[in-house]
């Protein structure tokens, strides 16, 4: 993979790698949580954050010096997660503007998210929010332009060809297409998260 | 121990930030201002990080059932015991019976009440602090409500009074100079967009939360069409949605976004932004990283030996 690793510096106390993908992302990030000398280590979709104490900061630069590759974690495979969905209406208001975008009739539209099999990229946002890829480019739905103040627990949205799935009520910028009934967060659980990088997802449309 | 008889508009429990759990998409939570806070916890002899109660613009009132020792720092002028007006920043003893009220504040947002030996509440993720949105740590995860009663984990009086050297209590007016270095999208802006972001005075908006503030007054309209592969973001953060309006994250900060990260508040000035008020003015100060690291050890070296041996981001 990758040789030239160098981060960039986004923050007093933030540094950041670009890569190519998420998985490599996800393994950097195991990679950089093992040196223990991060605050904290944060994967996005093709970024890895690495916020530090910046009184630190010369044994910081040493110890990210060592990491000159990024090697090849294996994602275990789990089974494919069935999510049982609402399309349209107050679960998914966006839905007629997501249609309008790519040009696709809503019943279309609903035909392609559920037949197709989505890829949890990501967990982030807010706790268990996860990243799926699997739509075509051409879902290419911009995020809207001010977020609402409050979405709905399950809520699913689309973006840029992922779709996102809020495991919890909070504020959101994405056009929302539906919603699920799953719980996917429950911090008293042995797993909290119901959803984990690498897993494969189905969505299957009910009424 | 301590039962709440008005909670004001959100009162909750916070403590240590619940470090190390962003990539589960749990936010750090812990208090707004965590330099208010470690000072109020040194008064009592706690732990820097020792839970406490996190006021929000007073109107707080309370009935002491067991002698203890509190303090109260942050916003606000006096806080008062059972009819007495007494100064925050200085241990106060209170016994059974007496009532603690706060006023409404008129500069700063939060107060800090910290009692000795810590608030009782629920640690999950490795945190007590309070991160409503998922209802984790706290009391059941949620604000205070009147009725409530407050446990302190060994409550016991202390035999001296303490008080916060003059020259280290903050004070907080209606204006915020915080200084901040670009980050990783601050290239979306253009040039006078940039200029602004540094130099311009902003209004604080009318969403200020634990999660985030607007900031209102200049449209910095990025060369971005809002499509922004979802990066990590922290507390201090600040990102540019296409509607050109910046976002301040604070310490419930989500752990990843969408939207361009075009500034980050220095990590030496983060505790102000949890006394930053709508209608505020708000200006950043621009600095590179370097400059930031050496601003950050001078305002720790400035604390250390009163809240030896740190204090916390």
């Amino acid at each position: 993979m990758s040789t030239d690793l160098r981060p960039m510096r986004i923050a007093d106390d933030v540094f950041e790698y670009a890569v190519e993908s998420s998985r490599a992302a996800q393994s950097l990030a195991v990679q950089l949580r093992s040196l223990n000398i991060a605050e904290d280590v944060v994967a996005g979709l093709k970024t890895v954050c690495l916020r530090f104490d910046p009184l630190n900061l010369p044994q910081i630069e040493a110890a990210l010096a060592t990491i000159n590759h990024i090697a090849d974690t294996p994602i275990f495979e789990v089974e494919t997660v069935e999510l049982a969905i609402q399309y349209g209406g107050e679960f998914g208001p966006d839905l007629p503007a997501v249609c309008q975008a790519t040009g696709l009739s809503a019943d279309a539209f609903i035909d392609m998210h559920s037949q197709r099999l989505h890829t949890v990229e990501m967990i982030g946002f807010t706790p268990g929010f996860a990243y799926l890829s699997g739509l075509p480019d051409t879902v290419a739905v911009p995020r809207l332009s001010t977020p609402r103040p409050r979405v709905v627990a399950g809520s699913v949205g689309v973006s840029s060809g992922f779709t996102g799935v809020y495991a919890l009520a909070g504020p959101g910028g994405w056009p929302l297409v539906g919603r699920i009934r799953d719980q996917l967060f429950d911090p008293e659980a042995k797993a909290p998260l119901r959803l984990s990088p690498g897993q494969s997802v189905r969505f299957r449309a009910i009424d | 121990m301590i039962r709440i008889i008005k909670p004001g508009l959100q009162a909750t429990l916070q403590g240590a930030p619940r470090i190390g759990y962003r990539h589960l998409g749990i936010p750090y939570a812990g208090p707004a201002d965590t330099l208010s806070m470690a000072l109020a916890n040194r008064l009592v002899e706690n732990a820097l990080d020792a839970t406490c109660l996190e006021i929000t613009y007073g109107g707080f009132e309370a009935e002491v059932e067991q002698a203890c020792a509190i303090a109260v720092t942050g916003a606000g002028e006096q806080i008062w015991i059972s009819g007495a007006a007494m100064p925050l920043h200085q241990t106060l003893h209170v016994n059974a019976g007496d009532r603690i009220r706060i006023e409404m504040f008129r500069t700063g947002i939060r107060s800090y009440l910290a009692i000795h030996s810590g608030f009782e509440a629920r640690a999950q993720f490795g945190s007590t602090s309070t991160y409503l949105p998922a209802q984790l740590g706290g009391l059941d995860g949620r604000v205070l409500r009147a009725g409530d009663v407050l446990l302190a984990n060994r409550p016991k009086p202390l035999h001296h009074v303490t008080e916060t050297p003059e020259s280290l209590r903050p004070f907080f007016e209606s204006g915020f100079a915080l200084r901040a270095t670009p980050s990783a999208e601050t290239a979306v802006l253009r040039d006078t967009a940039r200029e602004t972001l540094f130099n311009a005075t902003f209004t604080v908006g009318r969403q200020a939360t634990r999660m985030g503030i607007a900031l209102d007054g200049y449209d910095l309209s990025p060369e971005s069409d809002g499509m922004m592969e979802s990066a990590p973001v922290f507390p201090g953060t600040i990102q540019c949605p296409s509607s050109g309006q910046p976002i301040v994250l604070l310490c419930d900060a989500q752990t990843t976004g969408g939207y361009p990260r075009i500034a980050q508040i220095a990590r030496c000035d983060r505790h102000l932004l949890g006394q930053a008020r709508p209608g505020d003015q708000l200006r950043l100060l621009h600095r590179t990283p370097a400059q930031a690291v050496t601003d950050h050890e001078r305002k720790q070296a400035l604390f250390s030996d009163w809240l030896a041996p740190d204090v916390e981001s």
